[in-house]
């Protein structure tokens, strides 16, 4: 299927990459429906881009790649709900935000988003009593200097 | 918006099936006892907020530049 997206045009995206939020994104009730449009093959980032508006994408990040030890315990409602389970475990990403100086980029790690990929039941589930940051610095040293170089020359 | 006054241990009933119970009051705080539906989310006020305005503040739009730059970068496993 074809999507419209302001970042990217259009975009032809697979049936199976389509998830769908129930609740949508905290604070973006009514969109529910969002395709996974990875960014290469290696990088540990994504989007996602809302189906019924081209202007909503988010970025995401497998934190996991840059924090070894992000753990949470996932409420039971909640497993329940996206019918996940050790045998059939999560796919987590977190919302990544961008500021001004691209190096400062920070994941949500208190409000990740939990997401059966079978199914493509996804929420994003705010972590109680949790001391992750909404705003956890990816480069908290800048960004490695392989990456940067040929940049600011 | 609706404001009533309840006393401890006194409820109010929200639909068929939400019950607050005010369970103490001290001082500036207030004790609440929530019943609801296992697939009604509750959230402290503070924290949602934050949250939706992360989520909103992620959407800003991103340049080419810091595009290409994050296309770049590895993990860091």
């Amino acid at each position: 299927m074809q999507i419209e997206s302001t970042r990217f045009g259009i975009v032809e995206v697979d049936e199976k990459d389509v998830l769908c939020f129930e609740h949508g994104m905290l604070g973006f009730p009514e969109e529910q429906r969002f395709a996974f449009i990875a960014y290469g093959e290696e990088s540990p980032f994504a989007f996602l881009q809302a189906l019924n508006n081209p202007e909503l994408t988010f970025m995401v990040v497998d934190a996991f790649q840059f924090f070894g030890d992000y753990q949470f315990e996932l409420e039971d409602a909640i497993a329940i709900e996206l019918a996940v389970s050790p045998d059939e475990p999560p796919q987590i990403l977190n919302i990544v935000t961008v500021p001004e100086k691209t190096e400062e980029m920070t994941a949500n790690l208190l409000a990740p988003l939990v997401i059966n990929r079978k199914s493509g039941k996804a929420r994003q589930v705010v972590l109680e009593n949790s001391q992750y940051s909404l705003r956890q610095r990816l480069f908290p040293d800048g960004f490695p200097k392989e990456t940067t170089s040929g940049e600011g020359k | 918006m609706l404001a009533l006054t309840r006393r401890a241990g006194e409820k109010l009933i929200i639909g068929d099936n939400i019950v607050l119970t005010i369970v103490e009051v001290r001082g500036d705080n207030v004790k609440i006892a929530i019943e609801a539906p296992k697939d009604v989310k509750i959230y402290r006020g503070e924290i949602y907020a934050a949250i939706v305005a992360e989520n909103k503040q992620a959407l800003a739009p991103l340049s080419a530049e810091a595009l290409e730059a994050i296309k770049k970068l590895p993990g860091r496993k």
